[in-house]
């Protein structure tokens, strides 16, 4: 008896909506991680290790803000939804005398039935001094997003580079992710405001709109918020009503060229005291957006009021202290690279008066 | 490797997974610019405290405790390098030496550079060379871990206290036998008490055969071809049997050597005479029926006779022994205590007779768990009175805490085989030629048949050892109920 084989092809491409973006590998990411580190090598390096984070909560002055006491009281949709989130993380590895060496990891989780699985980047190290920052960037930018946003990268300080490079890959994995996952919600780390050096608005627009073509909703989590109502961060504000539920804000004016391309919330997902700011897609109507916070209820693990598929993002891409010392002995011996200590001022000088990290 | 801390006599050394070092073994830790080396040997492996590892491991498991499926894209390929610091290991080792221009002191008082200093494995055969551990009388007891031959000199065995403990079926015998065997070759007299019965087929092949030893091995096996008459014996040995033995009262006791000096002065030492004479005996009651019921205990052993013919003499034996070599096996194994006791008493009476007058030159005792026939006092008689005697000792046993720490503290070698309960460990670990940490380190992770080696052995460098293997028929083996259904 002949078994009958059936051809199995890959699925085409074209079946799939189009992204304007690639979401082929970071090919670029890697090329300019190579290409940035030739340029250190047999120099010397002083180990440091320092986490960036990311400004993910550019805030807003508007006198008119207030937020609408009458709670929307929610209900878990069970309805069997994909979950996906993303997020990035930068650590600075090392210094040398012209620049700093820092590391770029991303991560996509996503939740389908019961498990989880993830994608993770990284890590791309770069090697980003006064001469070569705007080149590493631009080159990314342009890779990935086909146009570089106008803004004169030579203004911006060499510190402030890493968390740009890591935005970059956020957006770009936000951008996948909104564009190949159908019917789903796509969880983003921090906040749907745009307009800023970081977040070009159409870059935002466009991963958002993806999105919904997509039929996907994009909920942001802000783990921190700076947003005040007479003077009480929104997340303070105590209700009498149990939870879950979501708190509508109103009047809130971004100023110039910042814009919000989501509708701020204050949501407090589950029992205790623990309340984030989540930003739903505006272009979304009022009883989508409901829709998608109560089916991330019913199909995610919410503990602390924090979708777990977020949290493991978050997780999967944060360096540790081993994966550091890991990356500062990779360098050192791919790149030959003499590590050296050089003391801290702050101790040298003040004793143990003396802030500052201890390198010994 | 790099060193990493130094306090006291240990040493911690940083160790990256491609170097693949194990407990046990030695390092040498090279200051060229000092011109000096330390020899320091491995007693723990440890995981290196790696910052972040904790959490590197927890991140992998947080899917119902499964670990989580997914794909890493790692271009620059940092992942090796992360399990490459992860999996870095801690060596916490003992220093035993200072190597200056080829010459050894003990001293640990120096310290070596940390930057500077080369740490690699130190080639057993090259710790050998450095510590002279061979001799014009070579044993080889086994194999070390990079395959290199344990010689041990048996002058390192004459005229010392040795003790082989480890827990059941670790080869504690397997190695007494060899240590035996070794010794006869060498023209040694060996005297075993054998509690089960393990040695008296030394004389032959695993397959039944007669091997070169054949003639050498005497087995004895009391009441059967192992029997003394009364006229052979000198009153002390007897006097001993009955007080240590058969606790005989003092008094007793003086009536017994009236009624044994009136019996030789009539040239009537004989069993049925002597019980006659105790019937007869006219002193207190209470000292008849005690003497009375000792006579009897003799004569149940079955161990005396009056057959000049039955009787065995150990003499004969020893002579032959003193001659070619060899071994006399007094076989214990169906004995009751108290004749186990009797005849211990005998034999130890007749070795130190035999030895003070200078007609046994000396002799290697074998005792195998020593606590079921030896009496209190003789623990020290043997590590004290009667090794100036010529009587030198290897206890063997499974329960070192039978064995007084005394012994322990004089032991000049310790074969140690593995060990698993910590109380069993702290007992050996009061010997005073080893450290507590490297006995309860290392020794519990011996698999079997391999052995520590502590002491004058092997110049005071404790070495690991995988007993050789013997083509002797073994007979320790126990006796199983599920034999035939296996």
């Amino acid at each position: 008896m002949v078994i009958e084989q059936y051809t199995i092809a890959t699925t085409p491409k074209y079946n799939f909506p189009q992204p304007s973006i690639d979401t082929t590998l970071p090919q670029r990411f890697i090329e300019q991680s190579i290409r940035s580190l030739k340029h250190v090598q047999n120099q010397s390096f002083q180990l440091n290790q320092q986490a960036f984070q990311q400004a993910d909560n550019i805030e807003l002055h508007a006198h008119t803000f207030h937020l609408k006491m009458q709670p929307i009281i929610l209900r878990s949709n069970h309805e069997e939804t994909p979950i996906a989130a993303c997020d990035t993380s930068t650590i600075k590895v090392g210094e040398t005398s012209r620049g700093m060496l820092i590391a770029v990891r991303g991560a996509n989780v996503w939740k389908h039935r019961k498990n989880y699985k993830y994608t993770r980047l990284g890590p791309f190290i770069f090697h980003i001094t006064e001469e070569n920052k705007r080149e590493v960037y631009e080159t990314l930018e342009k890779a990935y997003f086909l146009s570089a946003h106008k803004q004169d990268q030579n203004s911006v300080n060499l510190f402030q580079n890493p968390t740009r490079i890591a935005s970059l890959l956020e957006r770009w994995l936000q951008a996948t992710l909104s564009g190949t996952m159908h019917d789903g919600l796509v969880l983003f780390d921090g906040s749907l405001t745009a307009g800023t050096a970081d977040t070009p608005a159409g870059r935002l627009k466009q991963i958002l709109t993806n999105a919904r073509e997509c039929r996907n909703i994009v909920l942001a989590f802000s783990k921190m918020t700076n947003l005040r109502v007479n003077g009480y961060l929104i997340t303070d504000v105590s209700l009498q009503q149990r939870d879950p539920l979501l708190l509508e804000t109103a009047g809130l004016r971004p100023k110039p060229p910042i814009i919000l391309l989501g509708e701020v919330y204050v949501a407090r997902l589950c029992h205790g005291n623990y309340a984030f700011r989540m930003d739903i897609d505006k272009e979304n109507s009022t009883e989508r957006r409901i829709e998608g916070v109560e089916k991330l209820l019913g199909n995610d693990i919410l503990t602390q009021g924090y979708p777990e598929t977020l949290r493991l993002a978050h997780i999967l891409c944060t360096f540790t202290a081993n994966e550091v010392i890991a990356m500062q002995y990779f360098i050192a011996r791919k790149y030959g690279l003499r590590i050296i200590n050089r003391p801290d001022m702050h101790k040298l000088l003040f004793g143990p008066y003396g802030r500052g990290e201890s390198y010994s | 490797m790099k060193l990493y801390k130094k306090e006291g006599n240990i040493l911690q050394v940083l160790s990256f997974p491609n170097e693949t070092v194990e407990k046990g073994d030695y390092l040498l830790v090279d200051d060229v610019e000092a011109g000096k080396a330390l020899i320091a040997q491995i007693i723990d492996v440890q995981f290196a405290s790696i910052p972040g590892v904790l959490e590197e491991l927890l991140r992998s498991l947080p899917d119902g405790g499964e670990i989580m499926q997914g794909e890493d894209f790692d271009p620059l390929q940092i992942a090796p390098y992360i399990t490459y610091i992860q999996d870095a290991s801690l060596l916490v080792c003992k220093i035993r030496a200072t190597v200056e221009k080829d010459s050894l002191s003990p001293s640990s008082a120096w310290l070596p550079s940390r930057s500077q200093s080369i740490i690699k494995k130190l080639p057993i055969p090259t710790l050998f060379k450095l510590a002279k551990i061979d001799g014009k009388l070579p044993i080889v007891i086994g194999g070390t871990k990079d395959s290199s031959l344990l010689t041990i000199d048996a002058s390192h065995l004459d005229g010392k206290l040795n003790i082989i403990t480890g827990k059941k079926e670790t080869g504690k015998s397997h190695l007494s036998k060899l240590l035996m065997i070794n010794l006869v070759g060498y023209r040694a007299t060996v005297v075993v008490f054998d509690l089960n019965g393990e040695y008296i087929s030394l004389g032959m092949t695993s397959d039944g055969k007669r091997n070169a030893h054949y003639d050498k091995i005497h087995v004895l096996t009391p009441g059967q071809n192992f029997k003394t008459a009364l006229r052979q014996l000198n009153l002390h040995v007897l006097l001993g049997i009955l007080i240590h033995a058969l606790h005989l009262p003092g008094t007793s006791a003086r009536e017994f050597r009236r009624i044994w000096q009136s019996l030789r002065d009539r040239d009537m030492l004989n069993l049925h005479e002597l019980g006659e004479a105790i019937r007869n005996w006219n002193c207190n009651q209470h000292v008849r029926d005690a003497l009375s019921s000792r006579y009897h205990a003799l004569i149940n052993t079955g161990f005396f006779t009056d057959n000049a013919a039955e009787a065995t003499l150990l003499e004969d034996c020893l002579y032959k022994a003193k001659e070619h070599g060899g071994a006399v096996i007094i076989n214990l194994r169906n004995t009751s205590t108290i004749d186990r006791q009797i005849v211990v008493e005998y034999v130890l009476g007749k070795l130190v007779e035999q030895l003070t007058s200078w007609k046994l030159k000396a002799t290697f005792l074998f005792a195998e768990e020593a606590h079921l026939y030896l009496r209190e006092t003789y623990w020290d008689d043997i590590v004290t009175r009667m090794r100036h005697f010529g009587i030198f000792t290897t206890f063997i046993t499974n329960q070192p805490d039978t064995i007084k720490e005394n012994i322990y503290r004089q032991a000049d070698n310790i074969f140690l085989f593995n060990f698993t309960n910590e109380h069993d460990l702290d007992v050996v670990s009061r010997a005073a030629r080893v450290d507590a940490e490297t006995v309860k380190l290392i020794a519990r992770d011996l698999p079997p048949h391999h052995c520590l080696t502590l002491g004058k052995v092997v110049k005071d460098f404790p070495m690991v050892v995988k007993i050789k293997a013997l083509d002797v028929r073994t007979m320790g083996e126990t006796r199983l109920f599920f034999t035939d259904t296996s």
